[in-house]
């Protein structure tokens, strides 16, 4: 596999000019450094979930798998039967929370960002100044005004509780302004005169310019989301998220060892595959866009 | 306020006034949950922190006490001064240099090759695992226990290295603080590497919005790769250093023995006051921090007109 890869880029290079050999092989190898060091922890895990119980703790530790097995998984879903709230509940709370929470982050960030970035009306360098702060303070701070302001609301012990405020984040309004101010005017100008209204220059014009921007933002919010747990704010056990009923499972400890590496698995290729999926979509953006000045 | 709004209406009908109402338009939404979460809750613990709070049957009761909490913070606490240094220099350090790595491993993951979208999300695993769900679970399932190998052995192998190069460089007269940076360097590569995750990610969308015409304008002009980096990809993605230097500062929250002060003082000891004065001097000194930052960065960001 890696061998295949090592020629495809060696080729590849050839064909370049302007960088050598020696040094495309060297950034290579660099990559493929820390990339193994990155790569460690997911293969480990992978490995982990399908090894029946003798291997789990097999001493010295084996690194690979040697007769792979589905009874970990089979192991979860046995005891998530005991429960008395269904798998499925958990599943669909956590997909809830997970895809309104961040469709609406990526729309509300990108939407506040456009005429923060391309427009100047009264009150926008206040209210980016305020972003800026807001961002540099420990969330962990102003956890009992923010419980005071659920009760306030009434949202506590309801999704809402976890939903709207993560749509507010301020990180993602700074990424999509930074993004929306390399947008050149005359672009959006040409669009102005074309025609187009506000509403469909940010849709037709400045979205599309701008996706690898907000595929960045969801996916940085996505496993957000997916690990949250209910925090403070759910109580009632047919509300909670997945990642919360996983958890209890595991508190079993060494006994649920075998369980536990199954659902570190199940959480990891979720937000996994969603990366893959979003990195391969974001080739095509640059090719469909031009710009000619 | 109805003046305002007279010179709104008037005004309404011109390309500035509906760009106001626009803009407006646009932001409010977002806006509106700004105030409630993030805001109100700031403003909140700023009162808190001017206050000596103590929870009772009635609620939480609270009375004005001054600077108190802040006095008590700085002089009486005996852990606050010394890991507010610690984690403003662990900043001061880690920050470049995670901005560099990230870029470097942004610049070479943008080139075409087999596996690309794998190798990315491979880089990006750190930020997964981090994200608290794994965090949790990791510590039964064995993978905290090959992370924290790598990080010891890794660090091992990386602190010799460090010494001989130290004595080398030492010998060779290089300037002393000099060497203790780039040797201090050395032994924080594994730190480095597993905190540049979404820094890596940011360049990378910031290097795909480039579009590639200026690129093959450069290269029919005869620019080498080397130049192409210097003269396009680095003053085009020169915006986005500030995102990721803010991002940094941001997510050493999360690992910064003050933040576990602050809960400590906060949910243990039950001492909101105290906990969230400690809380705003620590952003105030981090505000100090990316305002020297951002003021040298933004002298050198370009912006394509």
């Amino acid at each position: 596999m890696t061998l295949i890869r090592k020629r495809k880029r060696i080729f590849r290079f050839q064909k370049k000019l302007n960088r050598s050999l020696p040094v495309s092989i060297l950034l290579f190898m660099i990559l493929a450094l820390f990339g193994a060091f990155m790569a460690i922890p997911l293969i480990y895990a992978f490995n982990n979930a399908f090894k029946p119980l003798d291997e789990l703790f097999i001493f010295p530790p084996k690194f690979f798998v040697r007769n792979p097995t589905f009874d970990n998984f089979f192991d979860l879903v046995a005891v998530m039967g005991d429960s008395w709230v269904p798998l499925s509940r958990y599943f669909a709370n956590t997909f809830i929370i997970t895809v309104i929470g961040t469709a609406g982050h990526v729309l509300l960030a990108s939407m506040a960002a456009y005429p923060l970035a391309k427009y100047r009306f009264p009150g926008s360098r206040a209210i980016f100044s305020m972003v800026v702060l807001s961002l540099m303070f420990s969330p962990h701070v102003t956890a009992i005004p923010n419980y005071m302001v659920m009760s306030l609301l009434g949202w506590i012990n309801t999704h809402a509780s976890i939903i709207i405020p993560s749509m507010a984040f301020p990180l993602g309004l700074f990424l999509m302004k930074q993004f929306m101010e390399q947008l050149p005017d005359a672009m959006l100008e040409a669009a102005k005169m074309d025609g187009a209204s506000e509403y469909r220059i940010f849709w037709s014009v400045v979205m599309p310019n701008v996706k690898p921007a907000w595929l960045t933002l969801l996916i940085l919010q996505f496993p957000v989301l997916w690990g949250t747990n209910g925090g403070d704010f759910i109580y009632s056990e047919q509300l909670k998220p997945l990642n919360y009923a996983l958890e209890q499972i595991t508190l079993g400890g060494i006994a649920r060892a075998g369980v536990g590496a199954a659902v570190a698995l199940i959480l990891m290729v979720v937000p996994i595959t969603l990366f893959i999926i979003s990195q391969s979509n974001v080739i095509q953006t640059m090719s469909s866009s031009g710009m000619k000045d | 306020m109805m003046n305002v709004l007279k010179k709104m209406g008037m005004s309404i009908r011109t390309y500035e006034g509906q760009k106001v109402l626009w803009g407006i338009l646009f932001v409010s939404p977002w806006l509106l949950g700004f105030v409630f979460f993030f805001l109100i809750p700031l403003l909140t613990s700023l009162q808190y922190s001017f206050s000596n709070i103590e929870a009772s049957s009635e609620g939480l009761q609270m009375t004005f006490v001054g600077f108190a909490n802040f006095i008590e913070a700085l002089t009486v606490n005996t852990n606050f001064n010394r890991q507010l240094i610690e984690s403003m220099m662990d900043i001061v350090i880690n920050v470049p240099l995670i901005i560099i790595f990230s870029l470097f491993i942004a610049v070479i993951l943008n080139q075409k090759f087999f596996g690309r979208s794998l190798t990315r999300a491979i880089f990006f695993l750190p930020v997964i695992l981090a994200s608290g769900v794994i965090l949790t679970l990791e510590s039964t399932s064995l993978v905290q226990e090959i992370n924290q190998q790598n990080a010891a052995s890794g660090g091992l192998a990386n602190a010799l290295g460090a010494f001989e190069l130290e004595r080398i460089m030492l010998r060779a007269g290089v300037n002393e603080f000099i060497v203790s940076y780039l040797t201090g360097a050395v032994g924080r590569i594994y730190e480095i590497v597993s905190q540049s995750g979404v820094q890596i990610l940011i360049f990378l969308a910031g290097i795909q919005t480039i579009s590639p015409q200026i690129y093959e304008a450069a290269k029919m002009e005869g620019a080498t790769g080397y130049e192409a980096f210097w003269k396009i990809t680095l003053p085009m993605v020169s915006p986005l250093i500030l995102v990721n230097m803010v991002y940094t500062i941001i997510d050493s929250f999360t690992r910064s023995p003050v933040t576990d002060l602050i809960l400590s003082t906060g949910f243990d000891n039950f001492n909101f006051g105290l906990s969230s004065a400690m809380a705003w001097l620590y952003f105030v000194s981090i505000m100090l921090i990316l305002l020297i930052s951002t003021y040298f960065i933004s002298k050198k960001v370009f912006y394509q007109e």
